[in-house]
């Protein structure tokens, strides 16, 4: 780290420290507009609202119902999330893969520019939208098996944790202010974990190990929320993020 | 690993290929490059770079795995490399390779240094005055059959290193077309007087040895463990011997006059004076007392009191060693560097190798070598002796072209060759090679060469473990310069130039590999496989593994010729042996600009990034010498100057000085950094082979006055041996191994 | 660990372990390495050069002691008036012992330095302000300061061979302390993969990069408290516990058959490391 970044970043710890230590089991403060990321220019405006969006639903310009979003799945294109640290970006291939097949919209703009680029086998200079500094290493793989493959829940409300409604959007812009406090605040709230089975290990863990799934401090300690389900905190291990 | 269908795709479409292994953008996989620099979150300001199209199971910031060979060394290990968008990250040793099951010494894994190296030679350059001109490949083979016109086969010389595999074969058909028999296979420092001593006694030049079935291992100065043969081999058969047979830990004893690798982890280590290891194993027969015939007849003379006269041994460590071999049976007697670099090294290897059939040990832990069923891919091994030829040659001036293979010897030639001027005699010089090192700056052509983690190749090494192997080598990464080239498509357009028929169904060095491969499918173990499947899974595994006929050692014991010379008189003019020392990391200093092998510390002095005067303290005291102090070497020949390190683990009258530095050119992490031995090398040979007898060379000292400190890793002088109670030790007697885990 | 753990009771924290209110649960990683077996032949200090973006210094920095080798061979030999080392040198592997109750994380004035519930002492190079206190308080001198700025620095990574740099770990800045991590990117990368499929890490699945390169097997590293471990196993035949500062079998009558040990371990630091003596043939 720079010198002259050493005071700051000690001061951002310490204010860091005391908003996270206050809003302990609380929901993360609501974004103002103020925590939005730039709008960024893309080389192709793409309608993340057109692919992802509800059908019928989205509210579009000519408010022709025939022409609502396709409701894709998030991971149809974004493939490599669950599978890596990093989401990367989908190859070219993949939207060729379906447009070279879809003649009707084949003379709009952007599609013809994203022909442009097929044809000259060059890839899509995208701009990065949320970027974290490089001592950061989000694992996108691990929060898709806790919360999509192991518990069940719908992927665009997983996916919108951390990047909000981009199904309403176009070119994705950052809705969520991806600090390190932003991400503790949540680590820190009480989970619903998987069902346990008849020995009060969750489902999938081990006899060795009782906190199979919570290696780091919180053992779940037989929380139970309102509802009578299991809880847990997330980890809260430095070297998890930061290696 | 990837899985083999994956292979399949993507090894059957070389261009599928090279989309897959061009290098992915930073942001494409979040790499973090700069560190802590970048605090700050810039939305929106960095490109991310995707592929075009990508392969299902290449997945931004998961490794992919392909399997290769190391060059590093010649030994064969097989490597696995780990790629990350496109770039290789790290090698690790390849665990189905029976050479280095899995495990990579730390040159082998510097060898991404040398791919990535900042100073590799990018451009074919061609000579304009003292200037290299960047040309097109078109043009640079146009040069060579330019210059190749109206020039007869005899005057055309090509020098390589050790070859082998399809780039032999491809060599060897080239040279052919061009009607010439002058191809020196030269390498800097090999045990061809070991080679020849065994061929002469054992029927094979390279025996198998098996240090895992020895009870006891006696060497004479061959550092298995660090740079004899097979490194990486001999040290994993150590650490099973160290475990033991039968739980009794195996014994290990160095005699050598510089301590090696080897000799630092001895139980027993023996000064000798330098040039006497024949007499010490004559003194051990003689000693063991078991002897009868011819060889009690040659053994007579040497007994205790004069071996240990000769040799500087202690009379008690010759009984104690004689005792221990009779107990423990089988052993194995091996010779190094040490004993085979002097006039007399063959005397001294037939001596050596004696002892080994007096004390039964052939057959039981010197095996017969696996032989290789494809005899025009077994190893061409290198010798001094070709350097020595070319250099007549050239001084004669009997060569008008100079192929020059990727070799440097213009650095590893003594000096009182004068290669560098006799290479000038040749009239047109072209070099191969990575670096602008000493020899490529005297060549009128240069042509960049690929690394090895772009290229194409098959390998057979010398030393074959279990079973015969091919290593195959293939690009772990798409080229990193667009104009460097493989050593086998330069080949197969120089071929071309000549033989364009034969030849003309090749496209690239990939295509021939891969029909000659295809060719021999039966014999290699593919028959009832088709061809891109048992193509996909040799490159998927990275060797081709063939059982190969072992047979039993032609032994043939002739004691008739050998003769060990008494040791010599001291020279007052020259006092001192001097031991140009091979050393783990730097070996022939073809690897010095790799700034790992320069950081990390020599094994024994720990010094780094400069050479040094290895030196006795007693002698050192003798001369008024103190650590750092920088003195002059002389010999006949030359001098050189270096700070000195006292070191106890060398014998009284030598000093030794670490081959492999003291470039001049090569690069930014080579130039400049120690000196270099040859330089004062003296020109004496081995009598039967003509092998450079390295270790003849006599020198005195001068103190210049000057003193430095010295860098290195264990500290102050003085101050090395603080914390010697953290490394404990305990004896045999006191522990008992086989209750270990 | 968190903030608010820290805040809520650092001295809790800093006496967690190898105090077993919370025992290892279900990981605490350790080592084993056999000095028999090594041969001091630097691959596994090359290896951690290679897979931790250790920069290489130079000749003047190195001078100055500014070496940043996490991984060193460490050399001794008898100096009892021998003319000769004859019984060879003692080659010693030294790397971060990642102690339990390491004495460099009490004193770091920032938390950035800690310990994690798998038994590692973690260093986390944004929170570091490079105090140096940590170094200072480390008895094995492991802990390696970035004086200079090295991505910056000439000839240390210049164009392409920072292309080898290894993007799971920070190539550290100016200004923080530095020291071997038992190659967590490689543990956590195997720990998020076990924990997705609902195990522990298994025995062999993971390897730091010294162990993988070994030629000799020298090193075994793994969990400790996975009764089918190697390094578990090892443990227990040299009756090495982690929790003691003095091991029981060296106290009785007539010493030990048994070699392994650790370094220094009298000062209470309980580290993960357990070395096996070398041994010397006493026939010779």
């Amino acid at each position: 780290m720079h010198r002259y970044l050493c005071f700051p970043a000690i001061l951002a710890g310490f204010l860091m420290a005391v908003g996270c230590y206050a809003a302990t089991d609380q929901q993360p403060t609501l974004t103002t507009e103020d925590d939005l990321g730039p709008q960024v220019q893309q080389p192709i405006e793409f309608p993340h609202y057109r692919h992802a969006g509800n059908r019928n639903t989205v509210d579009l310009t000519n408010s022709d119902p025939t022409k609502g979003g396709m409701e894709i799945n998030c991971q149809y294109c974004h493939t490599y999330a669950r599978r890596s640290l990093t989401a990367g970006i989908p190859p070219l291939q993949k939207c060729v893969g379906c447009h070279q097949n879809i003649p009707s919209v084949r003379d709009k703009p952007r599609i013809v520019e994203l022909f442009k680029y097929w044809d000259a086998k060059k890839a899509i200079p995208w701009k990065k939208v949320h970027d974290l500094p490089d001592f950061v290493r989000f694992n996108h793989e691990r929060h898709i098996k806790r919360f999509i493959e192991q518990q069940g829940r719908p992927v665009q409300e997983v996916c919108g944790y951390c990047h909000g409604q981009v199904k309403e959007m176009t070119t994705a812009r950052r809705q969520k202010p991806i600090t390190m406090g932003w991400c503790v605040s949540c680590h820190m709230k009480e989970h619903v974990v998987v069902v346990a089975n008849k020995d009060g290990i969750p489902e999938g863990g081990t006899p060795l190990g009782k906190q199979a799934y919570w290696y780091t401090f919180q053992k779940p300690a037989e929380t139970k929320n309102a509802a009578g389900e299991l809880t847990a905190k997330g980890p809260n291990d430095c070297w998890l993020c930061h290696k | 690993m990837i899985d083999s269908d994956s292979v399949k795709n993507l090894a059957g479409h070389p261009f599928d290929r090279r989309d897959f292994l061009k290098v992915l953008g930073w942001g494409g996989a979040a790499a973090a490059l700069s560190g802590c620099g970048n605090t700050s979150i810039e939305d929106g300001k960095e490109t991310v770079v995707s592929y075009v199209e990508a392969k299902d199971y290449v997945i931004p910031g998961v490794a992919v795995y392909f399997n290769s060979t190391c060059a590093q060394c010649d030994a064969g290990c097989s490597i696995t490399g780990k790629i990350r968008e496109g770039r290789v990250l790290k090698l690790e040793g390849n665990p189905e390779s029976p050479i280095n099951k899995g495990k990579l010494c730390g040159l082998g894994q510097a060898a991404v240094q040398h791919h990535y190296n900042p100073d590799r030679v990018r451009e074919p350059l061609l000579r304009k005055g003292d200037k290299g001109e960047a040309i097109s490949w078109e043009k640079a083979y146009a040069l060579i059959n330019e210059k190749l016109a109206g020039v007869k086969g005899e005057e055309i010389a090509l020098l390589s290193g050790d070859v082998s595999g399809h780039q032999k074969v491809l060599l060897g058909n080239y040279m052919d077309s061009l009607g010439s028999k002058n191809h020196f296979v030269y390498e800097a420092v090999s045990p061809a007087v070991v080679r020849a001593a065994n061929l002469k006694f054992y029927g094979v030049e390279m025996p198998r040895y098996r240090i895992d079935k020895a009870k006891v291992v006696l060497s004479f100065g061959a550092d298995f463990l660090g740079t004899w043969v097979s490194p990486v081999h001999f040290a994993q058969q150590y650490a099973a011997f160290r475990k033991g047979v039968d739980g009794q830990r195996g014994v290990l004893i160095q005699a050598e006059s510089k301590m090696t690798l080897t000799g630092a982890n001895a139980d027993r280590w023996l000064a000798v004076r330098p040039g006497t290891e024949g007499i010490l194993a004559l003194g051990i027969i003689n000693a063991l007392g078991v002897s009868t015939g011819d060889v009690a007849e040659l053994v007579k003379d040497y007994d205790k009191a004069r071996v240990s006269r000769d040799t500087g041994v202690e009379p008690s460590n010759i009984d104690k060693i004689a005792a221990l071999l009779k107990l423990r049976s089988p052993s194995l007697v091996l010779a190094g560097g040490a004993a085979e670099g002097y006039v007399h090294g063959m005397q001294n290897a037939a001596a050596i190798n004696l002892l080994n059939q007096v004390l039964g040990n052939v057959g039981k832990t010197i095996e017969a070598p696996v032989s290789v069923p494809f005899p025009q891919m077994a190893p061409s091994k290198g010798r001094t002796a070709a350097l020595k030829d070319l250099n007549d040659g050239l001084a004669a001036g009997k060569y008008k072209v100079l192929f020059n293979v990727a070799t440097n010897p213009v650095f590893t030639a003594p000096a009182s060759y004068k290669f560098r001027d006799n290479m000038a005699k040749a009239g047109f010089k072209v070099a191969f090679a990575h670096y602008l090192d000493e020899t490529a700056l005297q060549a009128d052509l240069v042509l960049p060469l690929d690394s090895e983690m772009e290229d194409w190749g098959t390998h057979v090494p010398e030393y074959l473990a279990d079973t015969v192997q091919i290593n195959i080598q293939q690009p772990l990464m798409e080229r990193l310069h667009a104009n460097t080239r493989g050593m086998g498509d330069i080949l197969l357009a120089l071929v071309k130039q000549r033989r364009a028929e034969e030849y003309k169904a090749f496209d690239d060095y990939y295509g021939y590999l891969r029909s000659a491969v295809l060719q021999n499918k039966a014999a290699l173990g593919g028959a009832g496989s088709d061809d891109d499947t048992f193509w996909n899974d040799t490159l998927s595994n990275g060797i081709v593994k063939l059982s190969g006929a072992s047979g039993a050692l032609s032994l043939k014991v002739d004691v008739s010729g050998l003769k060990l010379p008494a040791p010599k008189e001291i020279d007052e003019q020259y006092p001192m042996n001097l031991i140009p020392a091979v050393t783990s990391n730097l070996r022939d200093g073809r690897h010095t600009n790799q700034p790992w092998i320069q950081e990390s510390p020599d094994p024994l002095t720990t010094i780094v990034w400069d050479s040094w005067v290895e030196m006795h303290p007693k002698m050192a005291l003798q001369l008024g010498i103190v650590e750092g102090d920088i003195v002059k070497v002389t010999s006949k020949t030359g001098s050189v100057s270096a700070q000195v390190y006292l070191f106890p683990g060398i014998y009284p009258d030598a000093v030794s000085i670490p081959i492999g530095r003291g470039h001049d050119a090569m690069g930014r992490y080579a130039k400049g950094y120690g000196v270099n031995p040859f330089e004062i090398m003296d020109a004496v040979f081995e009598s039967a082979t003509g092998e450079l007898a390295m270790h003849e060379t006599r020198v005195n000292i001068t103190k210049t006055g000057q003193r430095v400190i010295v860098v290195k890793d264990e500290g102050p002088a003085g101050g090395r041996q603080m914390g010697r109670k953290i490394a404990a030790r305990v004896s045999t007697d006191q522990v008992d191994l086989s209750k270990e885990v | 660990m968190s903030v608010t753990n820290l805040l809520d009771n650092w001295a809790a924290v800093r006496h967690f372990h190898p105090i077993d209110d919370k025992p290892h649960d279900p990981y605490k990683w350790a080592m084993a390495i056999d000095l028999d077996a090594c041969i001091g032949c630097n691959a596994c200090a090359v290896a951690c050069y290679a897979e931790n973006n250790l920069p290489v210094v130079g000749r003047e920095k190195f001078k100055h002691g500014q070496v940043m080798h996490w991984m060193r061979i460490e050399r001794y030999w008898e100096e009892d008036g021998r003319d000769f080392p004859d019984q060879g040198f003692q080659f010693l592997p030294m790397m971060c012992q990642q102690c339990e109750a390491a004495p460099c994380e009490t004193v770091c004035p920032v938390g950035a330095t800690n310990h994690t519930q798998d038994g590692l002492n973690s260093q986390i190079y944004n929170r570091c302000i490079g105090s140096r206190y940590c170094s200072a308080n480390c008895p094995f001198k492991v802990r390696y300061f970035n004086w200079y700025d090295y991505p910056t620095t000439e000839n240390v990574w210049p164009a392409e061979m920072n292309y080898q740099l290894n993007p799971d770990v920070t190539v550290r800045g100016k200004g923080v302390m530095e020291k071997c991590t038992f190659c967590v990117q490689r543990l956590r990368a195997a720990e998020v993969t076990a924990k997705g499929e609902g195990r522990i890490v298994r025995e062999g699945e993971v390897q730091t990069a010294c162990q993988q390169s070994c030629p000799t097997g020298a090193i075994s590293f793994g969990n400790l408290v996975d009764p089918e471990s190697r390094v578990h196993k090892q443990w227990q035949a040299q009756q090495v516990d982690l929790d003691k500062d003095a091991q029981e079998k060296n106290q009785k009558e007539g010493g030990t058959d048994l070699r392994g040990y650790r370094i220094l371990e009298e000062l209470r630091s309980y580290p993960s490391v357990m070395y096996l003596e070398r041994v010397r043939e006493s026939a010779v």
